[in-house]
């Protein structure tokens, strides 16, 4: 057993970069690079193929055909004609200085047909779209260590990013349907949609292997019939489940009835509604096949624009087919037999025959990545590409047979690929047609912070359940179900909106990658040959008993009969672990039929291979293997988590770590079985907020806002996993000696006190450093006023601030010389906080011959030790507030002259009950009395072998108490104090919420154009609303004078004249006497009376008495003086 | 270490220079290859010896912290 030391500190290699990197970080990024690497290798020539092509006749009466061949990305490089340039490659650590994008060249290759006519293929670019970090077209793929660190990265870089206009931007991992899996549905909001709908539904999304995404409910309807929903851009059909099935096979009813009735012989309600729905079929007068495909041809043939006149309905019934039902299913009988199973399924539901399966278990739900959306987006701004030639091929066309030339004028006012895709990876705003099969289309992506290493690293672990559950009402997704074991954290999650939403995958959980086509299409005869009997077109006239269909990946190739089952499920697991003709990957579920007055799921024998499911390695204690289970998997299977728990015959696998079923960050905790369980959740989130080191390379950094804190240290009681994550790489806190004592200056609750001489000596002491990207208009340049004799004070000649230069407000901070105007501006630094420049850097751009904007970075570091107000917190979720830096020599010291760092109140402990924290500053103080470092992994202490005892030995075995307490002094008056303190070393953690950032003061200042209220917001120097509740409060206290000032006098006080005949503010005016110039009479202009009164209002009064009167309502102050 | 052996590198500091030159030029330092450049404002921004793209103004020697007493 691995047990945490301090060597690596002390190691003489420390701080090189190693020769390989570290496998378990390397692992965050493994999902989102393998979604995109499929992208490049077959994903995208899968939907190219896949492309609908455009054809269309020109003026000339010339038919036209377009045809996308092929696509290929390429990696990044300088464009060609760039001027002494020695390195062709762009590095991502150029896109992030520069401000640029990470993105290398689409190339395509397009095929054209004039009448039928092949004419010459062409081969051109068409934009630069963003690239994925560390994939196949990345440069950093395979480098070392030590090539990444020469290039300004990190030595563990896990990439799975993009570089989008210097932002470092990832896609959000969404947790959505299990793919090609017909799930049991039931939904309120289905009764609503049409007469007779009902809210039970068969659902299944259909993914192609080209990720495009079709979702087709089969909805249960009171009369005892069905129908298939279709989507077809955004918009919804719905067709009878009968007509589908006679547009897809030719066979007679008899066949297709013996089809459905199979196994459910016995179902009279079945038989009978089946009946009589193809006897509706027939009184519509569709009698078969081509009837049918005809109907519906001429049904849907207004939605298929994009398809040429001159197909015929039976073509346009096709294509509705191949591209909208059913779509992972390529013959039209697998598509056939699928809805057969589909629609026993539906009434076995509906007769309560078997449970609905709910969308909201993690066994239900699969992955949606980067790459695979990236794709899905390509692919149909590809198909938008292409009718865009077409148009504008028409716009040039004169009526003669389309050149080449007119080709390639079409082609280059096609710009439309890079702008769409750099966008949707800027804002995460998804713009499409037909919206892909995602249920939101906004906040798809996320900016990678790197506030600290956890921040970093939990972004690429954080699933989120959809944005449309934020707002609902009901509770229901966010719930912990039992399937979500080993899968999702339980501790990791937000508190507060996103709360059970957005969670994050445990340590041990992988996401599954495509795999190879042979093997797939292998898996068939593999599974014939275990004793699967193949799907045959005829259905089986003897009897053999109760048979379980075997769907693989959705579709249904053979069943296998009962008795044979539990035996041949056996050979496939121990060929799946194996490996070879069974990929690892495969999840083999085995819903099985129960008994009678059991309800379970519909049964079968469900195979998934397919990529981006969640699965997590156990131990599979027949084959004394690692076996990959999925989620769905696990339900059915019996998972020991320790050896004793082994029940014979009937466990199955065992648990690889006690821990297996925690994030990183969870598993960063000390002892988090210990604590009172939201205390550890409080934990992950303020770890994400710690100021710690966020990278290494600071001065190669342009991030807008990065934290650094100056003197870090080693947590002294830690999990072996933060060694395993290399955390004191990236150390984030500081090891305080701490006393839990009433003491004074504990001015509210959770405040705490800091040695005064420990902040002398630096500690958690820390700095901002903030980037500002300048861009100037084209025609300017950078560069100082010669004229003005007090700016080279500040700014070099080249206008940029010099470095190390001390800016505060009105310094000024660069200079431009503007061409168009002929004269230089000078922008002054705005903020109110003193700052120090850091860098500057001038970015170039390639030489295109186009003008454009001039470019610099400047850096500039905030210094920011800690001030009363600042946040700090423990590891146990036990955050405070610094309130009162006290001297040392009032502090109480103990026995051995021991002043603590931080004074810790002793009202914290009782109703928080984080027992890791007393724990750890026992252990803390054990690790630093003996000068080693303590393993805090969790589980590793029982009832029989406690933690406390073990440190109490460790204590009394370096001359202090047992309990870890001492008799301590007081700092004032240097008595004893009688009763004895905890004290200790617990490791702290400085959170970036800062009183500078936060603090707001107003007296007089800016107010709102319109209402004359002060603004609202700190950074417009606005003030603190006193809102409703603060009313009530003055009320309930009866001070209406302070009421008064507060909402009249600070406000918005006016004074407005007031009519008393007419009883308004609006009409009075302050005029001239006629009579002479020299003295102002108040007068009416309605009824023109001169009994005006002066009285105050707020001002958005009047507006409201102005807003009233535009609608015609006249507002009367019947005031009297 | 590195720079200080470079012949070249007291020659072309700016402290050397006389300071009222309008249009004397500022070093900047290449992202890339670390080869200090000359640059006047106007020119186009791009490293002599290898065409990168980031500069890097070089620290100054003037004083810029007046109030050190």
């Amino acid at each position: 057993m691995y047990e945490p030391t301090l060597k690596n500190l002390t190691n003489v290699d420390y701080g090189k970069p190693p020769d390989s990197q570290n496998q378990i970080l390397q692992e965050l990024g493994t999902p989102h690079i393998d979604s995109f690497n499929y992208m490049i290798e077959e994903g995208l020539n899968l939907a190219i193929s896949d492309l609908l092509p455009v054809e269309f006749d020109t003026k000339g009466k010339y038919r036209v055909k377009l045809t996308l061949l092929e696509a290929a990305i390429h990696q990044p490089r300088v464009p060609t004609g760039s001027l002494g340039v020695k390195s062709h490659s762009i590095y991502p650590l150029e896109c992030r200085q520069r401000h640029g994008t990470y993105s290398g060249r689409l190339e395509i290759k397009l095929g054209w047909r004039i009448d039928d006519v092949e004419q010459m293929i062409i081969d051109r670019d068409i934009g630069q779209v963003p690239i994925m970090l560390k994939s196949k077209l990345c440069h950093l793929e395979k480098m070392s260590p030590k090539q990444l660190v020469k290039l300004g990265e990190h030595q563990d870089e896990w990439g799975g990013y993009f570089i989008i206009k210097g932002k470092e931007r990832l896609v959000r991992l969404l947790l959505g349907t299990r793919r090609n899996f017909p799930t049991a549905v039931q939904r309120n909001t289905w009764k609503n949609k049409d007469k007779f709908f009902s809210d039970i539904g068969i659902l299944i999304r259909c993914v192609k292997d080209d990720l495009t995404t079709v979702t087709n409910n089969l909805h249960y309807l009171t009369n005892g019939t069905a129908k298939l929903m279709i989507p077809i851009k955004k918009r919804v059909f719905y067709a009878p489940i009968f007509l589908i099935m006679r547009c897809l096979t030719n066979s007679s009813d008899e066949f297709i009835f013996r089809h459905i009735i199979k196994g459910h012989e016995n179902d009279l309600y079945f038989i009978r509604s089946v009946m009589e729905m193809m006897r509706s079929l027939h009184e519509s007068n569709i009698h078969c096949q081509e009837d049918a495909k005809e109907y519906i041809g001429i049904m849907f043939r207004p939605r298929f624009y994009e398809l040429p006149e001159w197909k015929t309905n039976k073509e346009v019934c096709d294509h509705m087919l191949r591209n909208y039902v059913l779509i992972h299913l390529n013959t039209d009988f697998d598509k056939l037999k699928l809805l057969v199973f589909m629609l026993q399924k539906l009434f076995s539901v509906a007769q309560n025959k078997c449970l609905v399966e709910g969308a909201d278990g993690i066994m239900m739900q699969e992955l949606m990545l980067g790459g695979h959306l990236y794709l899905k987006i390509l692919k149909e701004k590809l198909q938008t590409w292409l009718n865009l030639v077409k148009i504008n091929l028409l716009k040039v066309d004169q009526g003669g047979q389309p050149s080449i030339g007119d080709m390639m004028t079409a082609l280059r006012r096609c710009d439309l690929i890079e702008h769409s895709m750099t966008n949707f990876f800027a804002t995460g705003n998804l713009n499409s047609q037909s919206g892909l099969g995602m249920q939101q289309d906004k906040g798809l992506t996320i900016l990678v912070e790197n506030i600290s290493r956890m921040r970093y690293m939990a972004h690429f672990r954080a699933v989120h359940r959809g944005a449309i559950f934020e707002s609902m009402r009901t509770t229901e997704p966010r719930r912990l179900l039992p399937d979500a074991w080993g899968f999702i954290c339980p501790v990791h999650t937000p508190d507060g909106t996103p709360c059970g939403l957005l969670n994050h995958l445990t340590k041990s959980c992988i996401v599954t990658k495509s795999i190879s086509r042979k093997v797939l299409n292998d898996i068939p005869k593999v599974l014939v040959s275990l004793g699967m009997c193949e799907a045959s077109y005829k259905p089986q006239d003897i009897n053999i008993g109760f048979v379980y269909n075997v769907i693989l990946d959705g579709r249904i190739i053979g069943y296998v009969p009962e008795t044979l089952t539990a035996l041949f499920i056996k050979k496939l697991r121990t060929l799946k672990v194996k490996g070879k003709q069974i990929p690892e990957t495969t999840e083999i579920v085995w819903l099985q039929k129960k008994e009678e007055n059991i309800l379970g799921q519909f049964p079968g024998l469900f195979l998934f291979t397919g990529n981006a499911r969640m699965m997590r390695p156990v131990f599979n204690l027949d084959l004394e293997q690692i076996e990959l289970i999925g989620t769905f998997e696990q339900v059915y299977l019996d998972i020991s988590i320790s050896e004793d728990e082994i029940r014979p015959n009937i466990t199955s696998h065992r648990e690889v770590t006690k821990t297996d079923f925690l994030s990183h960050l969870a598993c960063l905790i000390p002892l988090p079985d210990y604590n009172q369980s939201p205390r550890n959740m409080y934990q992950c989130q303020m770890g994400k907020q710690t100021m710690g080191t966020a990278c290494h390379n600071w001065h190669l950094q342009s991030e807008t806002k990065l934290y650094r804190i100056q003197t870090p240290a080693s947590p002294l009681f830690r999990p072996v996993h933060y060694d395993a994550l290399s955390m004191d790489d990236f150390p984030m806190g500081t090891n305080a000696v701490i006393a839990v004592i009433s003491y004074t200056g504990y001015d509210m609750e959770d405040a705490m006190i800091i040695n005064k001489m420990a902040l002398d000596r630096g500690f958690s002491h820390g700095s901002i450093f903030k980037t500002e990207l300048i861009e100037t208009k084209p025609h300017t340049y950078f560069m100082r006023d010669p004229f003005k004799e007090d700016l080279p004070d500040s700014l070099g000649v080249d206008g940029l601030p010099h470095i190390g230069l001390k800016l505060s407000k009105g310094t000024p901070y660069y200079s431009y010389f503007d061409e168009q105007i002929q004269g230089f501006i000078i922008a002054k630094y705005l903020s109110n906080e003193e700052v120090i420049v850091d860098s500057v850097r001038q970015c170039g751009d390639f030489t295109t011959g186009r003008k454009i904007p001039n470019k610099a970075t400047i850096t500039v570091r905030v210094q920011r030790n800690p001030t009363v107000g600042d946040k700090f917190a423990s590891r146990a979720g036990q955050k405070g507030i610094f309130s009162k830096g006290w001297p040392a020599e009032d502090l109480p010291f103990t026995e051995s002259g021991m002043v603590p760092d931080i004074v810790f109140n002793p009202h914290g402990f009782p109703s928080r009950m984080t027992i890791a924290m007393m724990i750890e500053c026992m252990a803390g103080k054990s690790a630093a009395v003996h000068g080693v470092v303590h393993d805090a992994t969790p589980f590793k202490y029982s009832e029989e072998d406690t933690a406390i005892d073990f440190f109490g030995k460790l204590l009394e075995a370096g001359g202090y108490n047992y309990f870890g307490t001492e008799q301590m002094y007081s700092g004032v008056d240097g008595r004893a104090m009688k009763a004895s303190i905890f004290f200790g070393v617990v490791h702290y953690q400085r959170l970036r919420h800062m009183v500078s950032d936060k603090w707001q003061v107003r007296s007089t200042g800016p107010v709102d154009a319109v209402t004359k209220q002060p603004v609202k917001g700190r950074k417009r120097g606005g003030g603190g609303r006193i809102g409703e509740m603060e009313r009530d409060a003055l009320i309930s206290h009866g001070t209406p004078f302070l009421m008064q000032d507060r909402f009249m006098d600070c406000s918005d006080k006016s004074t407005a004249l007031l009519c008393l005949k007419c009883h308004t503010i609006l009409t009075s005016l302050v005029q001239f006497k006629e009579d002479s110039y020299s003295s102002k009479i108040a007068k009416c202009r309605v009824c023109d009376s001169t009994k005006v009164q002066e009285i105050g209002i707020p001002n958005v009064f009047r507006y409201l008495c102005s807003e009233l009167a535009a609608i015609n309502i006249k507002l009367q102050l019947n005031i009297e003086v | 270490m590195r720079i200080l052996r470079k012949p070249s590198y007291r020659m072309i500091t700016e402290a050397e220079t006389p300071d009222d030159a309008p249009k004397k030029a500022l070093i900047y330092i290449c992202g890339a290859c670390q080869a200090e450049n000359e640059m006047k404002p106007k020119d186009p921004i791009r490293c002599r010896e290898c065409g990168y793209r980031i500069m890097y103004k070089k620290r100054t020697k003037r004083l810029v912290v007046f109030n050190a007493r």
